[in-house]
């Protein structure tokens, strides 16, 4: 890990980011309401709240990772294929007009959002990870775009690369205004990552920690633990889940046909593609899709979602 | 135009094919086959334009590495009940294939899947104003079981569909709770062509990690219910179906709560459209609850299928 990516972590690991998670508790809010995880529930395991909140972590982060990941690695792979053309394209720059491939990747990106949206079948998700997909989309254009020509720049490779991914960024969001594309949050956390440059296994286990953090945070909210409390569950339990689950998911894709130019040949990704039975994403907890689902029948709530 | 229709010129084993039509106020069979284990039987037609085929296996049963592959094509105006007779059970995975499922030929290869695995494959293409109703019983997944079911719809615009799909814990007077090996579901809805739903369920017990504070089973995730049920509804005859149970989901509100209730249900409109229809979600401590609530709720596909139509879903 090189100095600029440790910088990119401690940067996108800010609590304070303004990506809107803080109003999610990912049903669990719900989970607690409809009286689970106590010991009637039948769980032996769940017998103080501690337990509660871990044995949530546990299968959320295990379902959010299964059915999100493949998602956030597509989308953050499209992204990144615009660093790698750059580096190709200098001797054959008429091989595509830049507006021309700029214009295939945004439809290939939202080919990957449109999947992950017809497969949420769940409108109180699909809500919490559309309004906090364009907020990472905007933290990235307000907060990380440079706001430099190329021209101006001593770097003009990296200076294009990064023009690029601003006016990539910028032209999905109006696409999400205008609803052509939903803008879900792993996709957006894969763009926001790729443009940043962060590496695909750094940004699918920092995803997958943020995920956990927020929903111990939520916890703390929901009075279930104590705030000492969450940080030793951050600092002890939630590692090793976070590494199991990142580590059973990272190589999953979505089966979508990336037609990528570089890195994979066709024939790996067509047999990928038909494992996909095996190897593409799926919902592992329907227990907490319902749960989840749920969350607005509460008579009072603290959470969007 | 039926034989047209047909792209299997030769039957494999575990295949079957239903090819519905509708003339002169009656639904009509035009094709109506299946090879072993597979089994297709239409006990009589209806009034109502309504045809009745369950669909069972020699033996009520699947074993690991049988195949099942089934075709339905539903043309325009005509309207069919798919039914199973009795939960399928999925039994335990083994190694060798039955004899007779030896001539199987899948070769679509994205249905590579593993030889011990049971599969069953159905298609559904539900012309313009037919309608499908899919309310077999549920699945039942037996010690180490690994069943793949994947289900495809392509539905016309103005066509109806009520697709029920459930599993249960196992057989619960031997102490079976959600000990199969893998359970794996897909129900994908293509309308005029465009996919609009894709729901996608993996239920699966891995014992990868020897870590004990790693190792959730499946029975931890899915307790205290041992019966979960996935409904899609769409299109014009289930649209009164919808509004009811909309407006009774609507009227619910959630208290804090001691102990988790015996059943629980979820609604979600399928997309921003309401044409597009609703997914509902199902779970019950037993298989029976699951199975009244069903019935309670979906009463009123009666008016579409008659009453007595109607009284063999859910016996």
């Amino acid at each position: 890990m090189d100095n600029d990516e440790t910088y990119l972590l401690l940067l996108l690991s800010d609590s304070n980011l303004p990506t809107g998670s803080f109003v999610a508790s990912s049903g669990f809010e719900s989970y607690i309401k409809h009286g689970f995880g106590t010991a009637d529930a039948g769980d032996s395991r769940t017998g103080n709240k501690m337990n509660k909140t871990i044995v949530f972590m546990h299968n959320s982060i295990n379902a959010y990772a299964r059915s999100a990941l493949p998602f956030m690695s597509d989308a953050h792979r499209i992204v990144q294929g615009i660093v790698r053309s750059a580096e190709y394209s200098r001797d054959s720059e008429k091989d595509l007009e830049p507006e021309e491939y700029l214009k295939e990747t945004l439809q290939k990106i939202q080919q990957v959002d449109d999947l992950y949206d017809v497969m949420t079948l769940n409108h109180v998700t699909k809500r919490a990870s559309k309004s906090q997909g364009v907020a990472l989309l905007t933290l990235y254009s307000k907060g990380f775009s440079s706001p430099l020509h190329p021209s101006s720049s001593s770097d003009v490779k990296k200076a294009t690369v990064d023009y690029t991914m601003a006016s990539l960024v910028a032209k999905y969001k109006t696409c999400i205004r205008s609803e052509c594309a939903p803008g879900h949050l792993p996709i957006c956390w894969g763009i926001l990552t790729g443009a940043l440059g962060l590496t695909l296994e750094r940004s699918q286990y920092l995803h997958i920690f943020l995920y956990a953090r927020s929903l111990l945070s939520a916890s703390v909210r929901l009075n279930e633990i104590g705030p000492y409390n969450a940080q030793q569950i951050l600092l002890r339990v939630s590692r090793l889940v976070i590494e199991a689950e990142v580590e059973n998911c990272k190589d999953l894709r979505t089966g979508i046909r990336l037609g990528l130019k570089s890195g994979e040949s066709k024939d790996a990704e067509e047999s990928r593609n038909f494992d996909k039975v095996f190897n593409g994403p799926a919902n592992t907890w329907p227990l907490g899709e319902i749960l989840a689902a749920r969350h607005d029948l509460q008579h009072s709530r603290i959470f969007n979602s | 135009m039926i034989a047209s229709s047909s792209n299997i010129s030769k039957i494999h084993a575990g295949a079957g094919r239903i090819a519905l039509s509708f003339h002169g106020g009656k639904a009509w069979l035009s094709e109506l086959s299946a090879t072993y284990p597979l089994k297709l039987l239409s006990p009589r037609l209806s009034d109502n334009g309504v045809a009745i085929v369950y669909a069972l296996t020699y033996g009520g049963g699947l074993v690991g590495g049988d195949c099942i592959r089934l075709a339905v094509n539903i043309e325009s105006d005509a309207k069919l009940l798919l039914l199973s007779q009795g939960s399928t059970k999925v039994f335990k995975n083994r190694i060798q294939q039955r004899l007779a499922s030896v001539q199987r030929t899948f070769d679509h290869p994205s249905l590579k899947v593993q030889d011990t695995t049971t599969l069953q494959k159905m298609d559904f293409t539900i012309s313009s104003k037919a309608a499908l109703f899919l309310l077999p019983d549920p699945v039942t997944c037996f010690r180490s079981a690994s069943y793949t079911q994947i289900q495809t719809f392509h539905v016309s615009k103005d066509a109806s569909l009520a697709v029920l799909d459930w599993v249960t814990s196992g057989r619960k007077s031997i102490g079976e709770d959600w000990v199969l090996s893998r359970y794996y579901s897909v129900n994908e809805v293509m309308i005029a062509g465009r996919r609009v739903a894709k729901d996608v369920m993996l239920l699966e017990n891995n014992e990868i990690d020897s870590d004990s504070r790693l190792n959730r089973s499946l029975k931890e995730k899915l307790s205290p219910y041992s019966c979960y049920a996935t409904l899609i509804l769409r299109g014009p005859m289930v649209e009164e179906t919808i509004t009811q149970i909309t407006t009774r989901y609507e009227g619910i509100s959630v208290m804090q709560r001691r102990a988790p209730e015996d059943l629980l249900w979820s609604l979600s409109p399928i997309g921003s459209d309401k044409e597009h229809g609703v997914i509902i979600r199902v779970a019950g401590k037993e298989t029976e609850i699951v199975k009244n609530w069903l019935k309670e709720s979906l009463m009123s596909l009666e008016q579409h299928i008659g009453v007595d139509t109607y009284r063999r879903a859910f016996v």
